[in-house]
């Protein structure tokens, strides 16, 4: 199959950035034709291509639109470039080498919603690309794609750059909006939603840099171009990030629907594991999907599956629908981190938890005290002092942070749940070695010197039995020694 | 009136308000901690989340979602099904509490919310019995935010209502939620302490034992303590209040929510205006000037010693006929002083200080009209502070500083005949117009300047009826103890006209009459004063003492 890079058609054209080169290769005429359009028609069009956004939940972004009020005055327009999930730096490509592709999608999403102001929310430690969106916006403004009448259409579009100050949380989209207010990242409750109440009280559409990018290429290219692209559900070009030791780490562009084998051993992406070695572990779309598991059997070529046998997940596709077959939370933003096999996993428990823990924005309690507590556990198994009922616990506390929709306000204890939960299942065994290898007695141990208060509990004694899984009863092997 | 359905039994609710308040209005126990009716919802505690029956996408019947929904933040709405009693539910509780308690220092035995902390009742209710974390506990710090308040930060649960009620009710803002996670606080900026004049509400708002009242640490435990329902006398709004108090006095002032008043919330003036009521130096005993000084007296002898006089006084005052100033010139024993100066007859006056209720100052109005029908009646000392504060709630704190000016305005007005206001009394006092005066006065505050002192110093017979010793002792030639408010019982007229009743919630100080008990004997009535009776035969002449405003409960389980 033969695919054109279109969304990093300019990764390494010297110069990418001006208006000049973007121009000579064809810039800014998909935003001519959508402005020769009706708004209404351009929404059609793209719930017809069904752009899917790329920011990891994967909503359709025309259907987006449509929840705008009909009687609206005001419309903002959000673009979340806040791209803080970890492994994830595509969008960091994209306005390295292509700013005015994202600004030519701004202004066609504008024109569509009928905005008349839009925000570039852009992560804090976007130094660099602040810089670059920032001249290339310039850049359109002098040549007449933002401003006042632009293209001679009578339409007139205000962009602002706005930049975040590192907080993981700013990437949801109502968290955005509190801190483009200025006010604490803190999401808010719904609804409302942000289509109906969001920036100033006002409709609001919040959308991904790259969702935004191909918006362009939707209508230069045309309706039968992209759906000739991808999977069933999945339509259009997505820039995959691989990272961890691959031969070559980097983000890389492809239909939906690409594997993760493939993207880890293709030799147009990852080009295999350093030194021959084996995957561990993926987490293929960002932290927060969940890991697959590669330490498995391969399944064979020809499509045989013998039940009996654990097969690895790695063939698991990258689109919006297949991922969930494997026990992840969805595509995510396609960025995979590869886990090598001589890593402990213990050490992969320990920074996601750690991540999550530092970027738990403090409103939920599910969320604030469970990413902390479960970091602590994560942490003493790492320091060699676990137990095996702290998997159990590590299991629970993921479950009722995320697991049931409506527990927190936001999707970050669903997503730092995940993860954890996914290693944790999928790895349990590994994680049970580790422990059966401890030195005997360290977790009471090390409990007794970190914490005597916690062991001398009176009440631990003669406690009841410790059931399967985790419950609230005392976990016998706290008990002191008899 | 919507109908909803809770846990299979239909209950009527006010329209607009989230199922979790129907709930508590209910009476059903549904823990919360964010949740306030008096600020925004934030729906961030987690813990009120119930189940709702929503069209099943598939089938379109109605079906228990498999979401679970915070009922703070559902607005009911008729026919709405959720449920409380249910696993989910339950499990998410457990679940919640045992967070809560993870890096709760678990220190009731020195907390001062211990016994109405919702984190005990909670844990008690749905969580689990001991903590799973093993690990060393995150330890925050406590922290001295602004004059009369503490926080702990480590028995904080982070509900964020101190944080709304500063930026929502007070709009002053001080305190914030500062860092992220696990390691959020409560702080203030460095150099703006928490000193807004409502400031008092953060620490009633505060569900559990984090933020602290500086006057109330370690004082008591709130187990001990009884709760009288009161009017502060702070202000003329008439905020309601509860008073907590025990054998050992008043321990604090809370509120008490009063729908038409001041809500859920009362003014730091009202919450610390009890300091007065245990000053060492009130007066305690009645006494009565026998030379120059003032001797203790015994309050049986009261009663004949003040009828005479007035009565002397009135009769000469009377235009019956030239005989009054005869019989004067017989003077009680007690009016030794200044009969020789006296400028002509004066008549006499009763000072109804804005601090009686409104029972004790028709009794005293009575008894001076009954004892003589032209006794001048004034309206006491209005003590005025600065302007109205009014908050961007519509929370306001008057600048009338007294309860009950608009009540004794009342009786005055209806009983007619000759009235003056105090400014008046006191230029007609130095001119010599009166030959007795009985003087309220009952203020927390010393209330006596040089003006007026010298001015009621002009009245040969002052009886001065107040709480403390003032310039007036030298004046007087009866001085009568005055019992505090929390020491009364009766009704305050508010500056708009709503009329509050009190109870009394400590007995008299020791060799203290209760003002009303007191009234009531000097007119001869027998038994004991009863607010309620006096304030029927009041309703009898003045309909707007027929009926009194008490303010609706809150539900039981709401806080």
């Amino acid at each position: 199959m033969t695919f054109g890079r279109v969304l990093m058609r300019h990764v390494g054209v010297p110069n990418s950035t001006s208006l000049a080169v973007y121009k000579a290769d064809g810039g800014y005429a998909g935003a001519a034709r959508a402005l020769q359009m009706t708004p209404d028609d351009l929404v059609e069009l793209v719930k017809k291509a069904n752009l899917r956004g790329r920011g990891g939940a994967g909503f359709p972004a025309g259907v987006k639109w449509t929840f705008l009020p009909k009687d609206r005055t005001v419309t903002y327009l959000c673009v979340n470039a806040d791209e803080s999930e970890p492994p994830t730096f595509c969008n960091r490509v994209l306005i390295d080498s292509d700013p005015h592709l994202l600004l030519e999608g701004v202004l066609i999403a504008a024109y569509a919603t009928r905005t008349t102001v839009a925000y570039i929310y852009m992560r804090g430690e976007f130094c660099e690309q602040f810089h670059i969106l920032q001249r290339a916006l310039d850049e359109a403004y002098a040549a007449g794609y933002f401003g006042h009448n632009i293209l001679g259409t009578g339409h007139n579009l205000e962009c602002y750059i706005h930049r975040g100050a590192g907080a993981y949380v700013c990437g949801e989209e109502t968290g955005l909006i509190e801190s483009l207010e200025g006010k604490r990242g803190w999401p808010r409750i719904k609804p409302p939603f942000p289509a109906v109440e969001g920036l100033f009280r006002k409709p609001t559409v919040v959308n991904n840099v790259e969702t935004l990018a191909c918006l362009p290429h939707i209508l230069t290219r045309g309706l039968d171009w992209w759906l000739s692209i991808g999977t069933a559900n999945s339509k259009g070009p997505k820039m995959y990030c691989i990272s961890g030791p691959v031969n070559r780490p980097g983000c890389y562009e492809a239909p939906l629907g690409l594997t993760c084998r493939e993207l880890i051993y293709g030799a147009d992406f990852g080009g295999g594991m350093r030194d021959g070695k084996q995957v561990k572990a993926v987490f293929p779309g960002g932290l927060s999907m969940g890991a697959l598991r590669g330490d498995l059997f391969p399944k064979p070529p020809d499509g045989k599956v013998d039940p009996k046998q654990d097969y690895d997940e790695l063939d698991c596709a990258l689109d919006f629908d297949d991922v969930r077959k494997y026990d992840l939370l969805g595509l995510g933003t396609a960025a995979a981190v590869v886990v090598p096999e001589d890593a402990d996993i213990r050490d992969v428990l320990l920074n996601v938890t750690r991540f999550y823990a530092q970027e738990s924005c403090g409103q939920c309690t599910q969320c604030r005290e469970g990413t902390a507590w479960m970091y602590k556990i994560a942490q003493r198994i790492r320091a060699g002092a676990g137990r095996r009922v702290d998997l159990d616990i590590i299991e629970e506390t993921s479950r009722n942070m995320g697991m049931i929709p409506g527990l927190s306000i936001c999707g970050l204890p669903d997503g730092a749940a995940w993860p954890i939960r996914t290693l944790i299942q999928k790895f349990r065994r590994e994680f049970e070695q580790r422990i059966a290898a401890q030195e005997p007695g360290a977790a009471q141990s090390l409990i007794r010197r970190t914490n005597a208060a916690a062991y001398e509990l009176p009440v631990l004694h003669g406690r009841a039995v410790q059931p399967a899984g985790g419950t609230f009863a005392t976990p016998l092997d706290v008990a002191p020694p008899r | 009136m919507p109908k909803i359905i809770i846990d299979g039994h239909t209950i009527e609710c006010r329209s607009g308000i989230p199922v979790l308040q129907a709930a508590l209005e209910a009476g059903l126990a549904v823990p919360h901690y964010c949740y306030h009716p008096g600020l925004s919802v934030v729906a961030s505690c987690r813990l009120c989340l119930m189940e709702m029956k929503m069209p099943n996408p598939k089938t379109g019947q109605m079906d228990w979602a498999p979401k679970l929904f915070p009922s703070c933040q559902t607005p009911v709405r008729d026919g709405l099904e959720v449920r409380f009693r249910s696993d989910p539910v339950r499990e998410n509780q457990q679940h919640v509490m045992e967070y809560y308690l993870l890096n709760h220092p678990l220190d009731c035995p020195v907390c001062d919310k211990a016994g109405e902390c919702y984190l005990q009742d909670y844990t008690e209710a749905n969580g689990p019995a001991t903590s799973r974390m093993v690990e060393d506990k995150t330890k925050n710090p406590k922290k001295d935010i602004g004059p009369h308040t503490l926080l702990y930060q480590d028995r904080c649960v982070l509900c964020s209502r101190c944080v709304r009620f500063c930026d929502e009710i007070a709009g002053t803002g001080e305190l914030a939620v500062v860092g992220r996670g696990s390691r959020c606080e409560i702080d203030v900026l460095p150099g703006q302490p928490l000193e807004n004049p409502l400031q008092g509400n953060v620490v009633d708002l505060c569900p559990v034992g984090a933020l602290l009242d500086k006057g109330f640490l370690f004082k008591q435990r709130v187990w001990l303590l009884r709760s009288a329902r009161s009017v502060s006398p702070a202000d003329s709004r008439g905020q309601t209040i509860w008073i907590d108090y025990n054998e050992a006095g008043i321990h604090r002032i809370r509120p008490r929510y009063n729908e038409k008043i001041n809500e859920w919330w009362i003014s730091d003036e009202a919450r610390f205006g009890w300091k007065h009521v245990h000053r060492p130096d009130r007066l305690r005993q009645p006494r009565i000037r026998q030379g120059v000084a003032l001797q203790p007296a015994r309050w049986e002898e009261l009663p004949g010693l003040l009828r005479a006089p007035f009565a002397g006084v009135a009769a000469c005052a009377s235009p019956a006929g030239p005989g009054g100033g005869a019989r004067l010139a017989q003077p009680p024993s007690l009016l030794g002083r200044g009969q020789g100066e006296g400028q002509g007859i004066g008549p006499l006056a009763a000072v109804l200080s804005p601090m009686l209720t409104c029972e004790e100052a028709w009794l005293l109005a009575k008894l001076a009209r009954s004892l003589a029908p032209q006794a001048t009646l004034v309206l006491g000392h209005v003590p005025v502070s600065g302007h109205d504060q009014t908050y961007p709630n519509g929370f306001t704190i008057k600048a009338e500083k007294c309860p009950n000016r608009r009540g004794v305005e009342t009786i005055l007005q209806h009983l007619g005949g000759p009235t003056a206001s105090f400014q008046e009394f006191l230029a007609q006092a130095v001119e010599g117009r009166f030959r007795a005066a009985y003087v309220t006065g009952g203020y927390p505050d010393a209330w006596v300047t040089d003006p007026v002192a010298a001015a009621l110093a002009r009245i040969p017979f002052l009886v001065v009826h107040d709480l403390f010793p003032s310039a007036l002792d030298g004046a007087a030639a009866v001085q009568i103890p005055g019992a505090a408010w929390t020491e009364r019982e009766g009704t305050f007229m508010n500056c708009d006209g709503l009329l509050q009743p009190f109870e009394r919630a400590l007995p008299p100080l020791e060799g203290v009459k209760a003002d009303g008990q007191f009234f009531y004997e000097l007119l001869g009535q027998p038994g004991l004063f009863r607010a309620q009776t006096v304030r029927e035969t009041m309703a009898a002449e003045l309909p707007q003492f027929s009926e009194v405003f008490i303010p609706r409960d809150l539900p039981k389980r709401a806080h």
